[in-house]
């Protein structure tokens, strides 16, 4: 029955609904510039969601375990294959992103008889100058971003808008210390987490984006305090993961996981407190 | 397949080969020759090289670096075939990374080992043939049993452990005799060596193996030219600066007029 044109768009149009209600529930994930490199942290229940592709690489991600574990083979098959057989610069994020997995993904999404990748992913990668930072973003359907200085992955576009809204929001973030780079994410990802929870799954046609982008732009973002204060809350239940890119951290692996004593010393005290009972 | 972390496998189903035999044109000098030892010392394990490399009679480079790192915690000094040494440290470095990145732990120092084995084991028919033979050093820290460890190989890649000292290259005949004077009847046997004085024997035995073995590159204080040493212990590995050498050289191992 898919051979009509109209049965197929409605086919697409139906799996882009059932994706978006895999991805209501689902935790954020923020990556950001910091003055020493680049850090990345989310919240997650049990399986991990932040990971090393290559050297200077790092991956996030939101969706099915079984979806990312497949789309992280992949991207480190052919990181490796490539950095072995070119060199490890060769290996860059903008590829990785545009032939490994743009094409799999957007073809997944629209063999409408086969399961599609339950997925969302982002690819930090760090430059060997500041500038040179680059965060890619894809979507379930195969469409992908660039940005500079910072990336969010949320339920819906409009919640990573608003977890951008945040960061950009904290002046100067780029030169923080990784303290107050670990506070901003904190807070970026309690952004993301309130909006999904509030707003539910209702905005997530693409039409109604630019509405709530704008709409949003005249609310002003809550404060910290209360952000915190849901981080608190929900770090209690589940893990916090933070990762980072350390420009001048030692050989040639710039990619290392937080420690949970690292981590804690890290963190802003109004989340800390959570750890004494 | 590529769910085991075997990133080798990966390379040869990409019709990757390692080792082809190819047989020596007579007469061809094919580079290499060296001297390299690793001892250990009181906090872990020094392993040093000397920088020559040499074809026939002729000194092709003195800048070589034989000690060369895979990971962290793992050091491959090379002795024989540049080509191929160099290509084995860069197939063991992106098989330990590609195994923890995707297995999501480290490779323990028994499979690291293997891998060094494996790839030797694979050389053999270019290491016959006369085009492709190492004899490298293999140094680490095996963080299970908290403690540095050294390894060496022959040319079909058998794996030995070595108890104190381990040495290989053209220079190192010279030392070997050395090393088991000084740990048997020296003030102190090397294990009990603080760093410094670690880095100073090397120093001397490799300008021992230098002044025996024109195929090993000594000291050249004019070009500010010293052997690679590095240090391996429980915190990685570090390797010490040319000025750190050049301080121990003049002041332990140059004897003053």
């Amino acid at each position: 029955m898919y051979e009509e044109p109209y049965r197929w768009i409605e086919a697409v149009g139906n799996r882009r609904q059932y994706l978006d209600e895999q991805f209501a529930m689902g935790a954020p994930v923020v990556a950001l510039a910091y003055a020493d490199g680049i850090v990345m942290l989310t919240v997650s229940r049990g399986t991990p969601k932040l990971y090393e592709i290559y050297d200077r690489i790092a991956l996030g991600g939101m969706g099915h375990p079984a979806d990312l574990e497949k789309l992280r083979f992949s991207l480190l098959e052919m990181a490796h294959v490539e950095g072995f057989n070119r060199s490890p610069s060769d290996v860059t994020g903008a590829r990785l992103m545009k032939y490994g997995l743009a094409p799999t993904i957007k073809q997944a999404f629209e063999e409408i008889y086969k399961a599609p990748f339950i997925a969302k992913i982002l690819l930090a990668e760090l430059g060997v100058k500041p500038e040179r930072d680059l965060f890619l973003t894809i979507n379930y359907d195969g469409n992908f971003e660039e940005r500079r200085g910072w990336a969010a992955l949320g339920a819906t576009p409009a919640v990573q808008l608003e977890m951008g809204r945040y960061i950009d929001s904290q002046s100067g973030y780029a030169q923080a210390s990784l303290a107050q780079a670990v506070e901003i994410g904190l807070c970026a990802w309690a952004v993301g987490s309130l909006a999904q929870t509030s707003s539910g799954t209702s905005d997530g046609e693409s039409s109604s984006i630019r509405e709530s982008a704008e709409k949003s732009e005249a609310e002003a973002l809550p404060d910290t305090t209360a952000l915190l204060a849901h981080v608190r809350q929900t770090v209690a239940e589940k893990s916090l993961e933070c990762v980072v890119l350390e420009r001048n951290g030692p050989g040639s692996s710039k990619y290392r996981a937080l420690r949970a004593d690292e981590l804690g010393r890290l963190l802003p005290p109004a989340v800390r407190a959570s750890d004494s009972h | 397949m590529g769910m085991q972390g075997d990133f080798f496998q990966l390379l040869k189903e990409q019709g990757y080969q390692f080792g082809n035999p190819a047989a020596a044109a007579t007469g061809l000098d094919i580079p290499n020759a060296t001297t390299i030892l690793a001892l250990k010392y009181r906090d872990g394990v020094l392993v040093a090289g000397d920088r020559r490399a040499t074809a026939g009679n002729m000194v092709m480079y003195d800048r070589t670096d034989k000690v060369l790192e895979i990971d962290r915690h793992s050091v491959l000094a090379i002795a024989g075939v540049p080509a191929t040494a160099y290509e084995m440290v860069r197939v063991l470095e992106h098989s330990f990374k590609y195994y923890r990145r995707t297995q999501l732990q480290e490779l323990s120092f028994e499979g690291k080992l293997r891998a060094v084995s494996k790839l030797l084991k694979e050389n053999v028919p270019a290491a016959l043939a006369g085009t492709g033979a190492v004899v490298p050093v293999f140094a680490g820290y095996d963080h299970e049993q908290e403690a540095a460890k050294i390894y060496f190989y022959d040319i079909l890649g058998a794996e030995f452990e070595a108890v104190e000292y381990a040495v290989s290259g053209s220079g190192s005949p010279t030392i070997r005799g050395i090393l088991h004077y000084v740990n048997t009847w020296g003030p102190q046997p090397l294990a009990a060596l603080p760093e410094e004085q670690a880095t100073v024997q090397a120093l001397r035995l490799l300008s021992s193996a230098a002044e025996f073995d024109s195929a090993t590159g000594g000291v050249n204080r004019e070009l500010n030219l010293y052997p690679v040493v590095k240090l391996i212990t429980a915190a990685g590995v570090q390797t010490i600066p040319d000025t750190n050498l050049k301080q121990l050289y003049e002041r332990d191992v140059v004897r003053a007029l």
